[in-house]
């Protein structure tokens, strides 16, 4: 008995040293990721102590040329840079905790145009513009996007460089449009007709797919069908809740509810991927850093019969697309210990020419002249989209107003509240919030 | 024992738990009557994350529904996890094959494993269980977004996860009851229910009780699983009080701290009360040994 | 108690006719429980299959069973792409070590509960109670709050502390009820022998207790070992654990979900070998004590 005890316990080390030992072994992560990333010019001065740089950046196809470049680049010597895998709302929750206090955990920080007017207002993040004039030819900074820089500005000055930009991108079967004679839908009564023909014909219950999941997603998707009537959120910092644009774009939402999965608001990006590789939907419509994925035929069997257009408007009185345009960009917290100098070469050299042009097909880069309608198979596309999307100027109340809208949005969505009620609703939420911000 | 030896052994552990529970609650106290947020000094704004926390209808929601949770899982767990330590008791060569992968649903971390139940009943990820289902019953079932579906997915998770360590935990208890009343009550028949019931459950009644008050605790702090499984909880009513929390006071950059804190507080009551039978059997006891 | 009732059942065990009914019913019992455990199974299984299927067939619906070539290239990507071996080796060694002090600190003081009477220890052993039914968040936010002001935010030292803290209440009232089990003439006895009582706990309980300690450590290692809320909110880059990794991984790319699920199987491989291994032991050790709790 006692030698069988023995046995057990001695087994049991085993297993566990021989994990350890293996994972050690092996070595940490190779970091295929950044291995097989571009290589550019990252040319700081090298400090002397030993340095780790924390990068904060959620992967998506999209992000993650910029960030594999910049960490494969940038770290020699002295110097590393090190990024962890994390998803969009683990990168929010990170960023509000890294920039709260004295000091932080993250040394670059990706953020975008809707949160950088809150960020920078509270000074957390730098204003970059004399390290653009100093280092403005050694990169070649002048040739980011005029309008992209504007979108990561607060108060007249740069507070992210631009790396790239999302817009929306419809995704569509190619074959079940062509079997059935439709083309691309231009307004949301030719997707419900679209969609009707589709269900009756083409054997498909659900033929929209839109990512209205409860979170930044759902709320995204009413801005977005709001700017296509050319209002906002926030005009001018008024909540603009109770508008006729906000009317249209919740009774638009709501016409297209029947012909989307029932719990389609569970379902964020990743779900409406899954809907399109799966083949239970035929048309999607999101943020064009999820459309590479569509083109690969390591994700879905289906991959070659997808199309892309640029999404329709609300109604063809509309002055713009269903879409929004967000802008992604690299910030240095106020907060860090590390050479700010060196940590904008590093940024800067994450979009330099070299890096934007190996981040296509799967990003849309801020520099100019490097997306063409031949950069992959949803550029025209993109491009369409850029041209047809309202701008829209962020507010450092724009997401303090989203967060405390979103439950009444997604109840008047689900149908627990008529439309008229949500907007009352919404409104004096939001004006609450703005009077409080 | 002397006092002095006593207090020499429990010390260290005793500096432990004031340094690193006891510290970190009274924080929270603190927090719950100021609006704060991380690495702040808050300002006193006396009751008012109370009230706020007591007027909203979310927070009642919430309460709600974690208790509703609370007794249906306890009592399943309760009557399958007799049962089956029952069965798995009288089994031969195949126990600990059935123990062990009984075991595997309580060592995968809770969110994966509320992940993995995820993707049984979601048909973007196959969903193989929704679809047995659906054939077996002819009915769809919308999962993540009907109130009742989603709490029986939800009831139907937790009682996965934590029926392990009970069946566990009776199945040790079995072990200790004489083992002529455990043969007797293998029989079946009418005679074996009233065994069990009336001779083999009252010789258990301590390590029931515990089951009970750990499976009440566990169920009580519910959260983690709660982010795949009902991805719009507030919205359906399914929201627990945990998960309330942490939407309020870490989720997405929101930091309100003192509200969450606030919820915090009113839980900790809301759990003593849950407890209260067992502490004051506990404090019986210990007068009666006093 | 009740002899009567005891004895009058155990006699028609031997009768025939029961006893082929009762081999029946145990049939039936043993089918049902297999059933039970594959079904208790299905999600891991679920999981294990998905994760070994090519990705572009990996979550299709309807779900495909058959035709395919299983391939672990999600765990080759998983080794190579992420920092998961060093999650892994983070999430080992705060197990570890929270688990190692839990049972320096808990032996001793559940020993001191055990033998000191009266109001005092229950007192404590209820507290002990209290302190197991917190809602996780009342303290770990402040303990995020004050790791970050002390500047050992995101170290494997904070995660293990704070585990031991937590850990602590169930460690020594499961210890506490192994030490009520050993009768106190055994103390008197070594002590009568010269032992003090601090020799006595190190040469004759503890050595007595090893099934206890055992059961009490794997019970504490397992919860360190999956703990995902304190670790979530106590770790950022340096010291994250397996379980934070995974949510990480979720709700991206397909080839980064996939890995997600093998993160999952290895994390949980070596604990299910624990558990098959220690479960006939852990009942045992378990029988000994707790059940007079």
């Amino acid at each position: 008995m006692r030698y069988r005890t023995y046995l057990r316990t001695g087994l049991t080390t085993l297993v566990i040293a021989a994990t350890l030992s293996g994972v050690t072994a092996c070595g940490a992560g190779s970091r295929t990721g950044a291995a097989d990333a571009t290589a550019v010019e990252c040319d700081y001065t090298m400090p002397e102590a030993e340095t780790t740089v924390n990068v904060l950046a959620y992967n998506s196809s999209a992000i993650d040329p910029f960030t594999n470049t910049m960490v494969k680049s940038c770290t020699r010597e002295n110097v590393t840079l090190k990024h962890d895998p994390i998803d969009f709302s683990g990168q929010v929750t990170k960023t509000t905790a890294t920039l709260s206090g004295d000091t932080g955990s993250y040394d670059i920080i990706e953020t975008y145009g809707f949160a950088v007017p809150e960020i920078a207002s509270a000074g957390s993040i730098i204003a970059l513009d004399d390290y653009v004039a100093e280092y403005e030819e050694k990169y070649k900074l002048d040739a980011l996007n005029e309008g992209m820089r504007s979108a990561l500005s607060y108060d007249g000055k740069l507070y992210a460089l631009p790396m790239q930009a999302q817009m929306y991108v419809m995704a569509y079967r190619a074959d079940v449009f062509e079997d059935l004679g439709l083309t691309p839908p231009k307004t949301f009564d030719d997707m419900i007709e679209a969609a009707k023909t589709i269900r009756e014909q083409g054997d498909i219950e659900y033929p929209i797919a839109l990512p209205m999941n409860a979170t930044a997603d759902v709320s995204t998707i009413y801005q977005a069908a709001m700017n296509s009537t050319g209002t906002d959120f926030l005009d001018a910092g008024e909540p603009q809740f109770d508008s006729e644009g906000s009317r249209q774009a919740l009774e638009g939402l709501q016409s297209l509810l029947p012909y989307m999965d029932p719990q389609v608001t569970t379902f964020d990006q990743p779900k409406v991927q899954q809907q399109m590789y799966n083949g239970t939907a035929a048309m999607a419509i999101m943020f064009s850093g999820r459309m590479n994925d569509l083109t690969l035929d390591t994700n879905s069997k289906l991959a070659a019969d997808f199309a892309f257009a640029a999404p329709p408007s609300i109604d063809s009185d509309a002055p713009y697309l269903f879409s929004r345009l967000s802008v992604d960009g690299w910030a240095i917290p106020e907060n860090t210990q590390l050479d700010k100098d060196m940590l904008f070469q590093m940024i800067a050299s994450s979009v330099s020419e070299d890096a934007s042009r190996a981040s296509v097909p799967a990003a849309y880069p801020a520099r100019e002249g490097i997306v063409t309608d031949e950069s992959s198979k949803y550029a025209v596309a993109a491009n369409e989209t850029t041209a047809g999307t309202m701008p829209a100027p962020n507010d450092p109340a724009s997401a303090p107003v989203t967060n405390a809208i979103r439950p009444v949005l997604v109840q008047v969505l689900t149908g627990q509240l008529d439309i008229e009620a949500g907007m009352q609703d919404m409104q004096r939420l939001a004006e609450e919030t703005v009077a409080g911000n | 024992m002397r006092r002095r030896e006593f207090a020499v052994l429990i010390g260290p552990s005793l500096l432990v738990m004031v340094g690193l529970l006891v510290l970190p609650l009274v924080r929270t106290i603190q927090w719950s009557f100021q609006e704060v947020t991380y690495g702040q000094v808050g300002t006193f704004v006396g009751l008012s994350n109370y009230s706020q926390a007591l007027t909203d209808p979310r927070f009642g929601r919430a309460v709600f529904f974690t208790l509703l949770l609370t007794i249906v899982v306890t009592s399943i767990i309760l009557v399958i996890g007799y049962l089956i330590a029952v069965g798995v008791n009288g089994l031969g060569a195949l126990r600990p094959y059935i123990l062990g992968s009984m075991l595997v649903a309580y060592v995968l971390p809770g969110v994966v494993g509320a992940v993995s139940f995820s993707w049984l009943f979601d048909s973007n990820f196959g969903g193989v269980l929704n679809l047995a289902i659906e054939r077996l019953t002819g009915r769809e079932f919308l999962w993540f977004t009907d109130t009742w579906p989603n709490r029986a997915m939800i009831i139907a998770h937790t009682v996965w996860h934590l029926l392990p360590f009970s069946v566990l935990m009776i199945l040790a208890g079995l072990q200790g009851v004489p083992k002529e009343l455990r043969e007797a009550a293998t029989i079946d028949g009418a005679s074996a229910w009233k065994m069990h019931l009336y001779v083999i459950i009252p010789t258990m009644r301590g390590i029931i009780g515990f089951v009970c008050l750990i499976t009440i605790m566990d169920v009580l702090r519910t959260f983690d699983s709660l982010i795949p499984l009902s991805p719009q909880a507030d919205a359906i009513g399914n929201e627990s009080i945990m998960y309330y929390v942490f939407d309020n006071a870490f989720r997405d950059g929101s930091q309100q701290l003192g509200l969450g804190s606030a919820v915090n507080v009113l839980s900790i009551l809301l759990i003593l009360i849950c407890l209260f039978p067992f502490i004051r059997d506990l404090l019986k006891e210990a007068k009666t040994k006093a | 108690m009740m002899p009567s009732t005891a004895t009058a059942p155990s006699t028609e065990v031997s009768s025939p006719p029961t006893r082929r009914r009762r081999s029946r019913g145990n049939r039936v019992a043993a089918v049902l429980l297999i059933l039970m455990a594959l079904l208790m199974l299905a999600p891991f299984v679920w999981t294990a299959l998905s994760v070994t299927k090519p990705t572009d067939v990996a979550f299709a619906n309807p779900p495909v069973l058959s035709g395919y070539t299983p391939t672990l290239e999600a765990f080759k990507n998983l080794w190579e792409t992420t920092y998961f071996a060093q999650y892994l080796v983070n999430t080992a060694v705060v197990a570890l070590i929270s688990t190692v002090v839990a049972l320096v600190l808990g032996v001793p003081a559940a020993y001191a509960l055990s033998r000191f009477p009266g109001y005092v220890s229950a007192i404590l052993l209820l507290l002990a109670l209290v302190f197991r039914s917190l809602p996780r968040f009342s303290v770990v936010l402040p303990m995020y709050d004050i790791s970050r002001a002390l500047g050992i935010y995101d170290t494997n030292f904070a995660l293990a502390a704070a585990l031991v803290a937590i850990n602590q209440p169930f460690s020594i009232w499961l210890l506490r009820n192994f030490f009520a089990e050993i009768p106190k003439e055994l103390d008197e006895a070594a002590m009568i022998d010269g032992c003090t009582r601090f020799g006595t706990l190190r040469r004759i309980m503890i050595p007595l207790m090893r099934p206890g300690i055992l059961t009490a450590g794997v019970f504490v290692f397992l919860f360190a070992f999956q703990e995902y809320l304190t670790a979530l909110v106590l770790t950022d880059t340096a010291s994250k654990t397996v379980p934070v990794f995974i949510t990480t991984q979720l709700g991206q790319t397909l080839p980064m979900l996939q890995q997600a699920g093998a993160a999952a199987m290895l994390l949980t491989l070596p604990v299910i070998a624990i558990a098959f291994i220690a479960q006939k032991y852990l009942v045992a050790g378990l029988s000994d004590g707790s059940v007079k709790g």
